[in-house]
Order: C-alpha cells, then sequence, then structure tokens
C-alpha cells in the first residue's frame, strides 16, 4: 500500500522524457500520468482544428494510444507533447481527407457572423477559439495545423495533399484575420477593464 | 519584427491548453482502450498459439511418426537387452571403481543441485 503510494508519487514528480522511457518498457502508470498532463491540450488541438467534440475526443483517445504504439520512437528531443500533437494533427488530417467535409478552395467562412455584442464579449477574453470561429475552415484547419499541430507549411500541405503555396496562403490570410481580431480584441479588453481604486 | 512578435503571441495562445472538467475521465477511458487492447493481443497470441499447436499435432500424427517411434523404441530396448547381457559377464561394478559409494553419492547429489540451479535459472531467463 505504503509503496503504491511511493511509486504514484514518484510518477507524478518523474520528467516526462522519464515518463516515456518507463512507458516503453511497459509500465501504463507512467503512461498514464503523460495522459493527464497533456490530453487537454490534445484535445483543445481536435477542437481548433475544427472537430466537434465527440470525434475531437476520439481522436484526442486514437492519438494517444497511437503514441504508446510508438513510444519508444519518442526520444525527448523535443517535447512529449509535441510529438503527440503531431500525431493528433497527422490523424485528424487523415479523418477529414477520408470524411472531404472541407474544400481548401472553398473561401467562404463556415461559422455566421455573429452580432457586436457576442464578438465583444468573446473578444474582452482574448479568446483564441473565438477568433479561430471567425476564419474559414481551410485557414482555421491550416494555421492550427501549423501553429497548434506543430507542422511545417510543406508537412501540412503534405498532410493536406494541396499545394504548397494554397496552404501559406490560407496561413497568411488566416493569420491577418487573427492579428486583427486578437488586437481588436485586446484594445477592447482594455477599454472595458474596471479602474480599481 | 511586429509578424515575429505577434506570431511568439499565436504560439503561447495555441500552447495554452483549455481546462476540461472530465480530463480524469478521458484518462480512464485511454487506461481502458488500452487494457481492451492488451486483452485482445493475448487472445489472439494464446488462439494462434492452440491453432498452430492443434496443426502441429494433427501433422505429427498424421505422419506416422508414432508407429516408427514405436519401432525404433521397440528395436533400441532389444539392443539395449542384448548389450547390457554382454557387459554383465565383465563383472563392471561400483566396488571396482577407484572410490567409495559415499563419493559417487555424493556427487549424484551435486549433480541434482547443479540441474536444479540450472533449470531455475532457465525459468527465470524465459
Amino acid at each position: 500500500m505504503g509503496g503504491s503510494i511511493t511509486q504514484r508519487t514518484a510518477v507524478a514528480a518523474a520528467h516526462d522524457v522519464e515518463l516515456a522511457r518507463r512507458a516503453a518498457l511497459g509500465e501504463r502508470a507512467a503512461f498514464g500520468e503523460l495522459v493527464r498532463r497533456h490530453s487537454s491540450a490534445v484535445r483543445g488541438l481536435m477542437r481548433r482544428l475544427g472537430a466537434d467534440s465527440a470525434l475531437a475526443d476520439d481522436l484526442a483517445q486514437d492519438a494517444f494510444l497511437t503514441a504508446f504504439e510508438q513510444i519508444t520512437e519518442f526520444r525527448g528531443d523535443g517535447t512529449f507533447q509535441a510529438w503527440v500533437k503531431r500525431i493528433a494533427a497527422r490523424l485528424f488530417v487523415r479523418r477529414w481527407r477520408r470524411d472531404k467535409r472541407t474544400d481548401l478552395v472553398a473561401e467562404t467562412p463556415d461559422t455566421p457572423a455573429t452580432d457586436g455584442s457576442d464578438q465583444a464579449d468573446a473578444a474582452r477574453r482574448i479568446d483564441l477559439d473565438a477568433a479561430l470561429n471567425t476564419l474559414t475552415s481551410a485557414e482555421r484547419l491550416c494555421v492550427s495545423l501549423c501553429y497548434g499541430g506543430g507542422l511545417s507549411h510543406a508537412e501540412a500541405a503534405e498532410a493536406l495533399n494541396a499545394p504548397l503555396g494554397t496552404v501559406k496562403s490560407h496561413v497568411k490570410r488566416g493569420l491577418d484575420k487573427l492579428r486583427d481580431r486578437l488586437a481588436w480584441a485586446e484594445s477592447d479588453d482594455q477599454a472595458g477593464r474596471p479602474v480599481n481604486g | 519584427m511586429a509578424e515575429l512578435e505577434f506570431e511568439a503571441r499565436l504560439d503561447r495562445l495555441f500552447a495554452q491548453a483549455p481546462f476540461f472538467a472530465d480530463a480524469a475521465i478521458f484518462a480512464i477511458q485511454i487506461d481502458h482502450r488500452l487494457e481492451r487492447g492488451w486483452n485482445v493481443r493475448r487472445l489472439l497470441i494464446g488462439g494462434l498459439g492452440l491453432v498452430g499447436g492443434l496443426f502441429g499435432v494433427v501433422q505429427v500424427v498424421s505422419s506416422g511418426v508414432l508407429s516408427r517411434a514405436e519401432m525404433l523404441s521397440a528395436q533400441s530396448s532389444k539392443l539395449l537387452s542384448q548389450n547390457v547381457h554382454q557387459l554383465i559377464p565383465l563383472h563392471l561394478s561400483f566396488l571396482d571403481l577407484p572410490f567409495g559409494r559415499e563419493v559417487l553419492g555424493m556427487s549424484a547429489a551435486l549433480a541434482a543441485i547443479a540441474l536444479v540451479l540450472g533449470l531455475t535459472r532457465a525459468i527465470e531467463e524465459i
């Protein structure tokens, strides 16, 4: 009993690389700790890529199962979270290509424009997710793959089976919109902040 | 410069994980899926081993190897008994050996211990 508590404490205190090494030796508790530490980031990424909650969680679970299968390939060059996010991003793209829900050439925003009060409410929190909702699916996908999933433009283009130029232009347009949106949200946040004293 | 600052800011925003109230349940679900995967793998390996074993047994039986082994056994026991009969007249006995029964018994005991140790080590290695 005492040994079990000590073991749990040791797992909770261990570094990600150490946990991955132990998981590679078959220690499920070590991998469980990695899941606890990074699942929220992976689930968040799936949503930011455009998956609904159920699909996002399914893909995040698949990503962790794949990570467990391939854990010996994680050498600790980057962070574990970045590694598992790349796996998750690739799984999402595979599903996206299978379902073909979004046409990368389409430029129409998928989310209807919200009214001013909704925008202001979301913007006060400088909410990245709200800002991403203003992008087209293709822009959102490309920006999230490159900035959230850690893929390079070339890797994203290869994964999406799209021309590199198309991906780059989607990223650029997406970044321009996010810059405007986040700058506006920040100024709005500062203007709306209550003054103390 | 502003571009780099914005990209760094975006990186930081993307790195911020949202809060999920059901994070613990999510981790348990993954653990269950891992467990299920292991069970399926164990069953698959066990099933394949059983099928392979049965196939091997059928092959051995159908090849008539048992009757041949029986025949060989009969021949060898016959040969052995003939040779033993030939050896007996040589008066080969323990009393003729250059050491006593105690030494022989001790050697046998040591050999048995060595065998047990070897078997234990082999089982540990497996």
